[in-house]
């Protein structure tokens, strides 16, 4: 009962700290945001196209060809000077110049080359101009057509032009067919979905740790050697300690994962495997934190130390980018942290419609780190509160 | 000035005494930023690995996958070789090759005239790119093919006798579609990812000790300090001069350490050491504003550390600290350019991509210098009303 008071007491004092709801709720749903909006689109090739100041028809039709391809991601630009520094600071994979003379070379029968800018090293440039190849080639079959056309039977390039879109919609062309044999993804699904989770774990965890400086503070204004000397015996604080800043973790938790499913469309997959590993990961994160509440000698060290430790087991464990892109060694490494696993089981869930079955090696992995983390935060905060209380 | 410069240096000692002080400015971000240059150390390079599964064994298929192996996609695609299609599969399934393509039986028939069986890329939910890539290279080949099959039907379709038809197919077989590509590759330097985080993370711990200095700033205040050095022969103007420098001769060797760093061991490069230095000075400029903004705006210890922390983490989630701003959306790049650290990045963007001197900096540090600008003047402001209050 006593235990539940100390709960209550902390409880009271966090939510009622502006601040500490910034970082509970705003600041997560910020980073949220502009990582989700950051990581869509991965699967089109950035190009940047520069129409020519006064294009005919036939290149207007091939700049919007280009624009409404499916495996480009385009965007205009008044001059080449400004597609190509988009290009050099590598906002663009690729830039078309679509060449000023294009109508009267194609109506004159001569070959035009569209100029594709890239950066050389270091970027998927090759592939995009492959992309852009294509459109191209489609577009030509139909230039090629109405000269031949115009060559053998007569009439103007524009009315054989006309002619060609007839045939090429009639016709029984040579067909590119796309199959996705391996449908179960090693990522997080892209935007939001790959934002929410992967925040989730590295908030919460940030969040429990920040919670080690109030505690830090708790102990340094006496408040522990008062409340001992009531007697209220030290494995009672410790418990309502922990208790408090668990049921913190979930509620941040919960926040995200409603505010993801409501504001952004994440699906979470299968409520009971979600739920049980928020519940874990909730207990990992408070383990770390009433640790850090024990450990650190004042609250500026951990303001310090832990969101620099947070964000650093975040990108080894999978929160800023995916393990699956780094190389084999580093994942590895990456699985030292709590988080790689909680990002895994995440995966498991978004990705591939996992159970609770599916993700109990993770949870398992996971539950052996909370443990380790709680009975060792536990006894640490036990062992101060004990041998110094008001230090 | 001696008097401002033992302000800074008792200051600085102070500091310097906290380990957990050297933790957030010099070892966190030097941390944080090998961990970058180690995850990405080798993946700036686009690969796909494409199979080919030749089930026509005629000379259109063998031309496509000359294609995929001629000189233009030498460093980007790495073909294997398929006997069949189911082979294919469980080496896309198992992630052996990014995508396949399987061209059928009969292809080399269907360049006559006639029908095939649709050319089949099998591709992975996870190589989104790389199937692009192998759909825009087969795309490419077979849309000769179709463009001479089209002419000929568009030439039946402008009045060309049908009995003409295998004439007009063997003259349409030599023709070369109009447009082409043609690949340049710009002279820049690509950017590496370490010449961008190197920086925004030094740029991120750094903004970090806005709020301790804030912090220290009211500490000494309730102890006494401030009141006392201000009953001293020393103006209360020697006194901010003072902590200004202190503040900012610590941001500078904080974003001096990391990029030293980046540079030295994880070989990050930037065209301009002067534009670098610029950039590092106006930012630590910056950090003293801010700092002194905060110091206005609030009267208590714990307002300082919360508006800092909330001020800081506004800015680097604007300004692109976590995020690669160019691989962002472009409004969230024009809203980086309201931070004085977006300008900043802006400016190691083109410094790491080989622009020199003013062209690189010049914007960036007018950027950084009319944020700064923007901030002492209010804080001068909020002074000013404090004081008549």
């Amino acid at each position: 009962m006593t235990a539940l008071a100390v709960t209550r007491a902390t409880l009271t004092r966090v939510l009622r700290d502006r601040t500490a709801l910034f970082f509970m709720v705003l600041l997560p749903v910020a980073i949220i945001v502009v990582i989700g909006v950051t990581v869509s689109g991965f699967d089109q090739f950035r190009i940047g196209l520069v129409p020519a100041a006064r294009s005919g028809p036939v290149a207007q039709e091939l700049v919007s060809e280009l624009r409404s391809a499916p495996g480009l991601r385009t965007r205009t630009y008044e001059s080449a000077e400004d597609a190509r520094t988009a290009l050099r600071r590598a906002e663009l994979d690729a830039v078309v110049l679509v060449p000023a003379g294009l109508d009267a070379d194609v109506r004159a029968g001569r070959t035009v080359g569209v100029r594709v800018l890239v950066e050389p090293t270091g970027s998927a440039g090759h592939g995009a101009v492959s992309s852009v190849s294509a459109v191209v080639a489609g577009h030509g079959a139909r230039l090629q057509a109405a000269a031949f056309a115009g060559d053998q039977a007569g009439g103007t390039f524009d009315e054989n032009l006309a002619l060609a879109r007839g045939a090429e919609r009639a016709s029984s062309p040579l067909v590119v067919q796309a199959q996705t044999v391996n449908g179960e993804s090693d990522y997080l699904p892209l935007g939001y979905s790959y934002s929410t989770p992967t925040m989730l774990v590295l908030f919460v965890f940030i969040n429990a740790l920040a919670g080690g400086a109030a505690i830090v503070a708790t102990r340094r204004t006496g408040v522990y050697a008062r409340a001992l000397a009531a007697p209220v015996p030290a494995r009672t604080l410790v418990l309502g300690e922990t208790l408090a800043y668990f049921l913190l973790a979930v509620l941040q938790s919960l926040l995200i994962v409603g505010i993801g499913a409501v504001a952004f469309d994440v699906a979470w997959g299968d409520p009971l495997a979600a739920g049980v590993l928020i519940a874990v990961w909730a207990l990992v994160g408070t383990g770390a934190g009433v640790l850090a509440g024990a450990l650190f000698r004042t609250p500026e060290q951990v303001h310090a130390i832990g969101p620099a430790l947070g964000i650093g087991m975040g990108m080894l464990g999978g929160c800023m980018w995916p393990l699956a892109l780094v190389p084999d060694w580093l994942r590895t490494a990456g699985h030292a942290v709590p988080q790689a696993w909680a990002v895994d089981a995440w995966t498991t869930l978004l990705s591939r419609d996992g159970d609770l079955p599916a993700i109990l090696g993770d949870l398992t992995v996971l539950a052996g780190f909370a443990v380790a983390l709680v009975t060792l935060a536990s006894l640490a905060l036990r062992h101060r509160l004990v041998t110094s209380p008001g230090s | 000035m001696g008097v401002v410069l033992a302000i800074a240096a008792k200051d600085l000692r102070q500091r310097l005494r906290d380990r957990s002080a050297w933790v957030i400015v010099f070892l966190a971000p030097v941390l944080i930023s090998a961990l970058m240059a180690l995850a990405f150390n080798n993946n700036s390079e686009f690969r796909a690995n494409i199979g080919v599964v030749d089930l026509d064994r005629g000379p259109a298929a063998a031309g496509l996958t000359r294609v995929l192996t001629s000189p233009e996609l030498e460093g980007t695609v790495h073909v294997r070789s398929y006997d069949d299609e189911s082979a294919a599969r469980r080496a896309v399934d198992a992630g052996g090759v990014h995508a396949a393509i399987v061209v059928p039986r009969g292809f080399t028939q269907a360049l006559h005239g006639g029908t095939a069986a649709p050319v089949k890329v099998l591709d992975s939910v996870d190589f989104g790119l790389q199937a692009q890539l192998a759909r825009a290279v087969t795309e490419s080949y077979v849309a000769q093919v179709n463009a001479d099959r089209l002419s000929v039907a568009t030439a039946v379709a402008a009045g060309a006798p049908q009995r003409d038809v295998p004439e007009l197919a063997a003259k349409a077989a030599l023709l070369r579609l109009p447009e082409e590509v043609r690949a340049e590759g710009l002279p820049d330097d690509a950017l590496k990812v370490i010449s961008y985080f190197g920086p925004s993370m030094g740029m991120f711990f750094v903004l970090f000790t806005v709020g301790f200095g804030a912090r220290g700033y009211f500490i000494e205040q309730q102890q006494g300090t401030l009141d006392r050095i201000a009953a001293a022969p020393v103006g209360r103007g020697a006194l901010l001069l003072g902590k200004s420098v202190s503040t900012f001769v610590y941001s500078l060797a904080g974003l001096a350490t990391v990029t030293l760093v980046s540079w030295l061991a994880f070989g990050a490069s930037w065209a301009d050491p002067l534009g670098v230095a610029a950039l590092s000075v106006a930012m630590a400029v910056c950090v003293v504003c801010l700092t002194a903004l905060v110091i206005a705006l609030v009267r208590t210890e714990q307002q300082a550390q919360g508006l800092a922390s909330i001020l800081v983490f506004a800015l680097v989630l604007l300004g692109g600290n976590f995020v690669f701003a160019s691989g962002s959306t472009p409004l969230i790049r024009r809203l980086a350019l309201f931070t004085p650290n977006g300008w900043a990045l802006r400016g190691f963007t083109d410094l790491g991509t080989g622009v020199r001197g003013w062209a690189a900096v010049g914007a960036p540090l007018l950027g950084i210098a009319a944020f700064s600008a923007a901030v002492a003047l209010v804080t001068a402001l909020l002074l000013r009303l404090r004081r008549t209050a």
